[in-house]
This record gives structure tokens, C-alpha cells and sequence, in this order.
């Protein structure tokens, strides 16, 4: 029984980072149809603007939670750079296969210019304690604050996003511009104002997200965005990507298969069964789980 | 989809080509100054008296390991400007062609290559376990000496070959932990490990055939699919459940400080945690402001301890620490011997050839007294020397490393 609560609880641990990460993938993916492969890399552009502004937060006797403000801004300024520096101009000669590809190129651009700077360099670097340890304790088994936290705030993201889309009239234009973009202009919507702020939004989301993951997982290294990107995608795929409330169905469904697989079948193929799942989820759904199948123009 | 996926493919070749590049610029330019150096090695030995000598090494200077791309080079560093100091070898000036692998064995290859290609017959490298048994069939092929610090793997040696090494194997290195459980009368033992890691996985099959060889029972195995896994938990709370109250997690310190050991804690394991030389430097990634007491029980298996009195460890240790201002790890004092045990071989051969040098290592009856123990290589090229067996302590917030032992060789 223990084993099968910390098992549970491990799995809500890590679907709880996912589903947050894949929130940032599938708020890119529902507004402009790319999918914005440096969003892992925006998480470590967080964590250590958190590890640098971590000293000024402790001088000021303020919570060190709080350096995800400074995170945000510089999350949220990385985001609108790379899309007026690189996706911009790539999507305005090219199509939307090179936005993709410019993409992976960001992000690898941004882990290796990380680890150029001297102050970042190549060793991983470990957080302060962000939140304190403990939680409430069932049967012996101890479910962490920060695991609630994460998954309160992973809600809050969702439903605030959703209502954003739906009911404001930024939210409205970011729809039109995904539904078509010509049109959009026609209406008299700055479509590249739109998209501007959709990537402030969305880098500014991976700046929570990485907060919440150094809260639980405290190293912070240049490539930590490449395999965790990587499940929150699958996650979001596997949600149906574009769709808000699967990107978090989908990082705790990858979470607990994980965590599951680990405690029950091989602790070694856990990441076997997270793609297996994928896989089988796409042959029988393939716009994922709460996908609706509509077809792309192209 | 296949012009997707191709052009997926070119893309991320030409930057991982572009991103290898950035990463070797700097030993590239040192590189070009040491041609003329490198060229002068092949001469003949005569020639070349006053010409230098060029050794190369072979580091993880980027990736996950950095710590120990750092200790090699400054060890090395140390070690060839004291002999530059004091005339050099065979009164010819030593320099050194540095190449980063970045942790990776494909890496570790073109680093090999790149250094083969500058005509570098003497290698000093890797680090890392699996990148070093990614070069040693090329380097039995191109006929270059390697000599590494730290590869602690058994299969990296083998009799009649170009490889040997400083330190000691994972066949000796797990077996003083079974030894040490038998010792300290745990009869029911766990195994936490890593089954796709080299190091990890010769450390678990090691201690394994120890354990048995001493009467302990590994009642619990648990793995991770990769050194890139955040959570250990699970594994741990497995240990709990089989009841075991010493659990063997050859780990390196990245993974150790960071996750496993407050994990494990939190996962209500409470008994020894025993791992090997990848725990050093752990006390400089434990997380500030977290519970540190979790640290006390742990204990692990090194190559030297920097607090040992003896005089040859304490002026290295002195000699490091003006340089570089902190504590030389176990690396850094491998990687020094390894200069000076090249140094040796070099001067017993008379000359800076690799296969005269090769043929000095192979000599087992030669005796080198380094920082790490005073020792003879055995007919494999791997030296028989004792390990220290050290524990973390901690009052709550630092953690500190104390001696508790010091193996000579196993019963």
C-alpha cells in the first residue's frame, strides 16, 4: 500500500513539472501552429536567471521565490527575441517546415551560448532550497507541498489560459490569427503584435515552470531543457496538442506511466513504456486524447 | 515526412558540426602553436633532443562531468610546469595538446583523432569510463600510448595492448564496499545503479561478485534507464520495503548531491548509502538551505585523501591549491600521477617513441610513487594500490568528508 502511494505521488511529482512545461508547448502550438522546440531551452534561461538572482533576493530578505519575477522578464524577453530575430523572418520567406527547423536550431543555439558564458559555463549548477521540505503524510508516505503547489499552480495556468483565449480580445485575435492569418489583417488585427505576445506569454510560462522544477529537481545544467522539452512535448502530443486542458492530462498521464513502470516493471525501462504509450495513444486517437481530428491546411 | 525528417537530420548534423567547432576553438589554437612541436616528435628521437615533447590529453572539459575536465587539465597543468621548471624530460620542455570530449564517446573519438592526426603518440584520457573504451581499440590500432587517470572499468585494460591506467579498477573498487558490508556485519544488502552507464554498471557487476564472495546477500536491485533520470524515489522506496539497511549506488556527483541522497531520505531509507570515486567534489552540489543532515551515513571509496599527512600528498595538495585556490579532487592528483608516470616511462625508454614508451609501462616490475600511493602496474597495465574509504559528515547546513579508512589490499 506505501509503495503504491509513493509510486502515485512520485508520478504526480513528475506529471506535474510535464503538464506545466507542456502547457508552454501547447499555448506556441494552439496560436501559431509551431512547435517551439527552444521552449525546453527557455526553462534553463529561467532556472539560472533564478541561480544569479537567488544572492540579491536573500540581501533583500525577500523569499527566494520571488527571483521568478526576474525570470519572467528575462524568459519573456528571450521568448520575443527569438521570434523577431529568428522565426520571424524565417516564416516570412519560408514555410512553416522551416519555422520548425529554426526551431531546433534555436535551441541548440541557446545551450551551447550558455555554456560559452563564463559565469554559466559547463558545470551544473545546484538551487537553494526554494520551498520548504515536508507535506502531508498518508500511510507513511509523504506528499511534498511543493508536488501541490505545482500541480495548484499547473490548474491555475490552465484555466487562466483557457478563459484568456476565450474571453479577452487579445485571447480572440491570437485565435483568429491561428484560424487565418490574411484574414486577421483584414479585421484589423496586428497579427505580428499577436505573436509577439503569444511567445511573452508562453517563455513567461516556462519561467514558472522552471521554478516549480528547481523547487523538486535543484540542478541546474545548459541541457536540462532537451529531455524534459522533450516528454512535455510528447505530453502535449499526447493530450492533443493545441488543446489546453490535454497538455496537462498529458504530462500527468507520462508522469504516472513513468513513475508506474519504475515501481512495478523495470525501473530501467520507464522511458520505454512513456513512448509506447505515445505510441499506442496516436494509433488510436491520433490528435491525442482530447484532440479533435481537424484536418490541416496546408 | 521523409524530406521532413531528412532535412531534420541534416540540420542537426551540420549544427552538432557547428557546436563542436565553438566547443574546440580553444584547444584548436593551442593546438595550432604545438604543431611545430608535434611535427618535431616524429623525427627521430636524436633530432628532436632539443625539439620538446608533446603529450596529448584527453578531457570532459564541457558536459556533465566538467569538474573532472577541470581536475585533469589543472592537474596536468601542475604537474607539466613542474617538470618544465626543472629541466624537463630527458632535458627536453614538455607541452601539452589539450582536446575536450565533452562527456561523450563519439566525441572522445574526434578528440582521439583530431590529436593522432597533430602526430601525438602519448595520450593522457578520458575521464569517463565509456568514453574511454571508445578509443582504446583505435589506440591499439594507431599504435598510441593512452594512460588514463580515472577510466575505472575493468574491460579498459588489457594484457599486451597500448592502454594503462592510474588508478585502480571497478573489480577492486566495488569489491572494498562488499568487503566493507561484510566488515561492518550487513548481511542483506540493496543495489541502486545505472544500467545503461559504464561506470555505473561494472561498479554494480563488481560488487555483486564480491558480495557473494563475502557472504552478503543482494536481497534488492534497482536501476535507472539513463544518467539523466531526476528521480529516485522509487528505487529507494523498493530498499525500504526489502528492508535492507545498506544500499551500493555507484552514482556520480551530480545525481548524488542534488537528488538521490535527500530522496532516499525522504523516501524513509534511513541506512548507509555506499558509492564510489564518482561521490567526490559532492559537497559543492548539495542544495543550500535544505535539510543537510541526510548526508551523514554516506560513505564511498577514493583514490587518495587530500588530509593525508604524508609529505608527497601535502606538497601537491599545497602546490594545487596556490594555483587554483580550492582542494584538488581524486582526479586531479590521478591525472598529475599520469604525467609523471609517463614521465618515468619516457625516461626509461630513452626516448619519447610511443611503442619504446609502451613497452616501459609494461614493465611490471617498475615502482611509481605518486599522490596516489606507491604502486606497480600489473601484467594488464592496471597498478595495484590501496583505496581510502570516506564518509560525508554534516551538522545541517555544510557537509564535510572525513577519512574512516584506508584499504591496502582486500582479504
Amino acid at each position: 500500500m506505501s509503495t503504491f502511494l509513493q509510486t502515485l505521488f512520485v508520478g504526480l511529482r513528475l506529471g506535474s513539472i510535464y503538464a506545466l512545461v507542456a502547457l508552454g508547448y501547447t499555448m506556441v502550438y494552439g496560436i501559431i501552429r509551431l512547435i517551439n522546440f527552444a521552449h525546453g531551452d527557455f526553462i534553463m534561461v529561467g532556472g539560472y536567471t533564478m541561480i544569479f538572482t537567488t544572492p540579491v533576493m536573500i540581501a533583500l530578505e525577500l523569499p527566494i521565490w520571488a527571483s521568478v519575477v526576474f525570470a519572467i522578464l528575462v524568459c519573456a524577453i528571450v521568448g520575443m527575441s527569438t521570434e523577431l530575430i529568428a522565426y520571424r523572418p524565417v516564416r516570412k520567406k519560408g514555410t512553416s517546415m522551416s519555422a520548425l527547423i529554426t526551431a531546433i536550431a534555436v535551441s541548440l543555439f541557446l545551450e551551447n551560448l550558455a555554456q560559452a558564458i563564463p559565469q554559466i559555463g559547463p558545470n551544473p549548477k545546484v538551487a537553494n532550497q526554494i520551498f520548504s521540505a515536508g507535506g502531508i503524510r498518508i500511510v507513511d508516505v509523504t506528499l511534498d507541498w511543493t508536488t501541490m503547489l505545482t500541480i495548484g499552480i499547473s490548474v491555475v495556468v490552465m484555466v487562466v489560459l483557457y478563459q484568456f483565449t476565450q474571453k479577452t480580445r487579445i485571447g480572440r485575435a491570437m485565435r483568429c490569427v491561428s484560424e487565418d492569418k490574411s484574414a486577421s489583417i483584414l479585421m484589423g488585427i496586428n497579427v505580428n503584435r499577436t505573436i509577439v505576445l503569444t511567445f511573452a506569454i508562453g517563455s513567461g510560462l516556462a519561467a514558472i515552470a522552471a521554478l516549480m522544477y528547481m523547487a523538486q529537481y535543484p540542478k541546474v545544467y545548459t541541457t536540462m531543457g532537451a529531455l524534459l522539452g522533450l516528454k512535455a512535448f510528447v505530453a502535449a502530443v499526447l493530450g492533443g496538442i493545441g488543446v489546453i486542458p490535454g497538455a496537462m492530462l498529458g504530462g500527468f498521464v507520462i508522469g504516472l506511466v513513468e513513475s508506474f513502470t519504475t515501481s512495478y516493471v523495470s525501473s530501467s525501462m520507464a522511458d520505454t513504456f512513456v513512448f509506447l504509450i505515445l505510441i499506442i495513444v496516436l494509433i488510436l486517437k491520433p490528435a491525442g486524447i482530447l484532440g479533435k481530428n481537424m484536418g490541416e491546411k496546408v | 515526412m521523409k524530406k521532413f525528417l531528412s532535412l531534420l537530420l541534416v540540420l542537426a548534423l551540420s549544427l552538432s558540426l557547428v557546436a563542436c567547432a565553438g566547443g574546440s576553438t580553444a584547444p584548436a589554437t593551442e593546438a595550432t602553436e604545438a604543431t611545430e612541436e608535434a611535427a618535431a616528435t616524429e623525427a627521430p628521437a636524436a633530432e628532436a633532443a632539443t625539439e620538446g615533447i608533446t603529450i596529448g590529453t584527453i578531457s570532459p572539459n564541457t558536459g556533465s562531468l566538467a569538474a573532472y575536465g577541470t581536475a585533469v587539465t589543472t592537474g596536468v597543468d601542475l604537474a607539466i610546469s613542474e617538470i618544465n621548471a626543472a629541466g624537463g624530460i630527458l632535458g627536453q620542455q614538455v607541452t601539452i595538446i589539450n582536446a575536450d570530449d565533452q562527456m561523450d564517446p563519439t566525441e572522445t573519438l574526434n578528440a582521439f583523432n583530431s590529436l593522432v592526426s597533430q602526430g601525438v603518440g602519448l595520450i593522457i584520457g578520458s575521464v569517463a569510463s565509456s568514453c574511454t573504451s571508445a578509443i582504446t581499440g583505435a589506440a591499439n590500432e594507431e599504435g598510441v600510448v593512452l594512460l588514463t587517470p580515472a577510466s575505472t572499468a575493468d574491460s579498459i585494460t588489457t594484457e599486451d595492448d597500448y592502454v594503462f591506467r592510474a588508478c585502480y579498477a571497478d573489480g577492486f573498487q566495488g569489491a572494498i564496499a562488499a568487503y566493507y558490508a561484510s566488515q561492518a556485519g550487513y548481511t542483506d544488502v540493496g543495489v541502486v545503479y545505472c544500467a545503461a552507464d559504464t561506470y555505473s554498471k561494472g561498479l554494480y557487476d563488481s560488487f555483486k561478485t564480491a558480495a557473494a564472495k563475502y557472504g552478503v546477500n543482494v536481497v534488492a536491485e534497482e536501476s535507472t534507464a539513463s544518467l539523466d533520470v531526476q528521480d529516485y524515489t522509487n528505487q529507494f522506496t523498493a530498499m525500504v520495503t526489502a528492508g535492507v539497511q545498506f544500499v551500493y549506488a555507484p552514482f556520480y556527483y551530480d545525481v548524488i548531491g542534488p537528488y538521490i541522497v535527500t530522496q532516499a531520505r525522504a523516501a524513509g531509507y534511513t541506512g548507509i548509502i555506499m558509492g564510489a570515486d564518482g561521490y567526490d567534489t559532492t559537497p559543492e552540489y548539495v542544495v543550500e538551505g535544505a535539510d543537510l543532515t541526510a548526508f551523514n551515513n554516506v560513505y564511498w571509496t577514493n583514490h587518495y585523501d587530500p588530509a593525508d599527512t604524508d609529505a608527497k600528498v601535502q606538497s601537491f595538495v599545497q602546490a594545487y591549491k596556490a594555483i587554483n585556490n580550492f582542494t584538488p579532487s581524486a582526479i586531479a592528483a590521478l591525472a598529475y600521477d599520469s604525467v609523471y608516470m609517463l614521465k618515468q616511462a619516457i625516461e626509461a625508454a630513452g626516448s619519447a617513441d610511443a611503442s619504446a614508451v609502451r613497452d616501459a609501462l609494461a614493465d611490471t616490475s617498475a615502482v611509481y610513487t605518486g599522490v596516489t600511493g606507491t604502486f606497480s602496474l600489473d601484467s594488464v597495465g592496471t597498478p595495484a594500490k590501496g583505496a581510502a574509504v570516506l564518509s560525508f559528515a554534516s551538522d545541517g547546513s555544510s557537509v564535510t568528508t572525513k577519512l574512516v579508512d584506508v584499504v591496502k589490499e582486500l582479504k
